[in-house]
């Protein structure tokens, strides 16, 4: 079957009240979530983005028009409805809301013991999950005995054993302090590079600047944008009705190039961009190398300042107890590194080094960048 | 004689049942009227500090003084401090008990024992700051989290404490709540008020304070100037937190020009200043005494004989807009705003608070410091005269 849209709602009309008595909706919601596409749902509190993320699993049920999977309508008769749920995992704001089991282990076995896989299916989708989020030695721990940090990672692991065709997480960094928050948005984004299709919902500008290929942004339940991030935040007036503010990316960009007389394309949505920018063209940069790494590759790091990205670099450098100077957020790490003059060496998954290279390719567009070799 | 407000001195604390302590030998010095952040990752030992400073939390070592005086835990004396000093938790549920927004508000002072008079001021100036004031007589289940975020706020604000301390007060809050809160925080500071601000955000923090404090697992590892931190990238990599991005871009960009990294900027305004300069638009105030209205527009468009862009700065003026109907370009972060307009060439009009006026002033002057002189005039708010 052909789909553009791996989800797709369609005129999506719902409405409750919450507890507090706040009436949620949605009012005529029609959008639809490319595979493959790093995907943000943009809006404050109360504008309907967990609302919306309840229809995309089946959970709520559409007042009026419909939501449709790999192009089908959802149908919500309990067993299809099961089966919907093995292909779009939620990740939902509050940990607690879905965690239940009594260890870490029995929580994130649930999911693919639930779906009758053989036993050495689940020993392995448990071990590769707890070691992406990083929780590897806490499998036996009481769940009761985890810090808000761990729990959260705990219910991101639940929701990647039963490897997903789609991803959503809720506020996924809301909580989290900022290292935190970068482990579990590189995590998410090396979901995206082999092939998982994340959605993500924030009101954090900055993230959903920095991250998303598109953005949805809702307002009191309706959609009032879907597109490119810098197409909304040229319209002002719409991000202040919309409870947003500018991202801080976007605005010095726009006041510098006002400023110089030149347009604000192309758009810087990282410091590294933006910095890119804005060098002077004899600025003395250092090279930047990208090494893909295996189990058994040799580590040299010859001086350079040493970045590592990627659950398998990563797992390589912590058995050898080598440590690396950027731990987090790397490819933009190591670009600033070398911005700031050094020579500097990326250690990743063999996998992601096409994607990083293009990645750090496209600082190009900005101006004056460092050489990658 | 010291001139803190709240010192501890190798406050330890341990939590029963927990086999290390939560703070270790802490000696830290909150002083009177400077902007304070104590930053950590969580589960650094930032809000078991909180604890300590208004008494709640005794020591199980050590010991926290207020204006001086070791505190004493003897109920009278604990009301005495927490009428001074007074802490807004991160979570408002742990905070909020009265039925409606009005009694919640209500409570602190009245169990100072003030008159109905004062209390009722209080009430409505604190609700006021904090935007609720239409909300007075709502039940306190029926708020939204951000409301009941502000409701915790303005219980506080009624105490008028000679200290505010707020524990991750933009938690959970939209962009523009957060931008709204922190205005409020440099309002009730440049009012007298000592405000002290738990976060792990660095950006909000490098934007805001003027000294920070620094926890680690318990330990205090560093005091004093934002700058001097950040500029060790281990430490701030070993304390869980990220250099702020303002000053990343500032040191990049000097390192590349050739260009001292001082002075430092902390906000937008502050970093294009110092990296761009053009022809600037006029900066127009206008303290607003009771109402926005059409006719205070009219006299800064004359003033300049053009169009401007308009933007608010303060709580007052803020909930005065609903009523006025006001075509205002700016309603959050008006200064800011209005001040990247005039770097860009536009005029710009700022209505504000009354009692912000210096403050405005004083934003202006230290942009001078980043090569920026905007010209600009204080003009009368038509009504003023009038009542």
């Amino acid at each position: 079957m052909d789909f553009e849209y791996i989800i797709e709602a369609r005129d999506l009309t719902y409405s409750y009240e919450k507890k507090d008595g706040a009436p949620m909706s949605l009012k005529g919601v029609s959008l639809g979530i490319k595979p493959g596409i790093r995907t943000v749902i943009l809006g404050a509190n109360g504008a309907g983005k967990s609302t919306l993320f309840y229809h995309f699993n089946g959970v709520f049920k559409p007042k009026s028009g419909e939501v449709l999977y790999r192009g089908i309508p959802l149908c919500y008769d309990k067993e299809i409805l099961y089966q919907l749920r093995e292909d779009i995992a939620v990740v939902v704001q509050n940990p607690d809301e879905q965690i239940f089991s009594s260890t870490v282990e029995e929580d994130v076995a649930f999911g693919p013991m639930n779906r009758n896989l053989p036993p050495d299916v689940v020993e392995s989708r448990i071990r590769d999950s707890l070691f992406k989020v990083g929780m590897e030695e806490f499998r036996n721990r009481p769940t009761t005995q985890l810090s808000y940090g761990q729990k959260k990672r705990v219910a991101i692991a639940g929701a990647l054993a039963m490897e997903p065709k789609v991803l959503i997480l809720d506020e996924p960094t809301a909580g989290l302090d900022p290292q935190m928050s970068q482990e579990v948005m590189e995590l998410v984004d090396q979901m995206c590079m082999t092939g998982t299709t994340v959605i993500i919902s924030t009101h954090d500008v900055d993230l959903a600047y920095a991250w998303a290929d598109e953005i949805h942004v809702l307002r009191l339940g309706h959609l009032v944008y879907s597109g490119k991030p810098e197409e909304f935040f040229e319209d002002r007036d719409s991000v202040a009705l919309s409870g947003l503010s500018l991202p801080h990316t976007f605005s010095i960009n726009h006041s510098l190039e006002a400023i110089r007389g030149l347009p604000d394309a192309p758009y810087p949505r990282t410091n590294s961009q933006l910095l890119a920018k804005l060098a002077p063209s004899d600025s003395d940069f250092g090279r930047i190398r990208i090494v893909p790494v295996s189990q058994d590759s040799q580590i040299d790091t010859d001086g350079d300042v040493v970045g590592v990205y990627g659950f398998e670099a990563k797992k390589l450098f912590r058995d050898r107890g080598i440590s690396a100077d950027i731990n987090f957020n790397a490819i933009e790490g190591c670009c600033l590194s070398a911005m700031q003059g050094h020579d500097t060496t990326i250690y990743c998954d063999q996998e992601l080094a096409a994607t990083i290279r293009y990645r750090i390719g496209i600082l190009t567009m900005f101006g004056h960048v460092p050489e990658v070799v | 004689m010291s001139d803190g407000t709240i010192e501890t001195v190798d406050l330890t604390y341990w939590y029963s049942g927990n086999d290390w302590a939560s703070l270790d030998d802490v000696s830290i010095k909150i002083r009177k009227g400077v902007k304070t952040v104590i930053l950590g990752a969580n589960g650094a030992g930032k809000s078991t500090l909180f604890y300590h400073f208004n008494g709640v939390f005794k020591p199980s070592a050590g010991s926290v003084s207020f204006n001086g005086e070791v505190i004493s835990y003897r109920r009278k004396a604990l009301r005495a401090l927490r009428s001074k000093v007074s802490v807004v938790l991160q979570n408002p549920d742990d905070q909020i008990f009265g039925q409606t927004v009005e009694e919640d508000v209500a409570y602190g002072p009245t169990n100072l024992g003030l008159d109905d008079d004062e209390i009722e001021s209080r009430v409505s100036r604190a609700l006021r700051l904090v935007g609720l004031d239409d909300l007075r007589d709502r039940n306190t289940l029926k708020l939204s989290y951000g409301q009941r975020k502000r409701l915790a706020l303005a219980g506080a604000l009624a105490m008028e404490p000679e200290v505010l301390i707020m524990d991750e007060p933009t938690a959970g809050l939209d962009p523009q709540m957060a931008l709204e809160l922190m205005e409020l925080a440099e309002q009730l500071h440049h009012s007298g008020t000592t405000v002290v601000i738990s976060t792990h955000d660095v950006d909000l923090a490098y934007a805001w304070a003027d000294e920070i404090h620094v926890l680690r697992r318990g330990e205090l590892i560093y005091s004093g100037r934002s700058e001097e931190f950040y500029s060790d990238p281990i430490r701030v990599y070993t304390t869980g937190v990220m250099q702020p991005s303002m000053f990343l871009i500032n040191k990049s960009l000097c390192d590349m020009r050739g260009q001292p990294e001082a002075p430092y900027p902390r906000t937008e305004t502050q970093l294009i200043s110092k990296m761009a300069s053009g022809p600037k638009g006029r900066f127009l105030i206008m303290p607003v005494s009771d109402r926005l209205d059409k006719y205070m527009v009219d006299a800064a468009v004359d003033e300049v004989g053009g169009d401007l862009a308009i933007g608010l700065y303060g709580a007052v003026t803020r909930s005065m807009l609903f009523d006025s109907m006001l075509p205002v370009n700016y309603v959050f972060d008006g200064f800011e705003s209005c001040m990247s307009e005039c770097l860009m060439g536009r005029d710009s009009l700022l209505l504000c608070d009354a009692d912000c006026v210096d403050l405005i002033l004083a934003k202006m002057e230290r942009l001078k410091d980043f090569g920026t002189v905007v010209e600009f005039k204080v003009l009368d708010d038509p009504h003023s005269g009038s009542a």
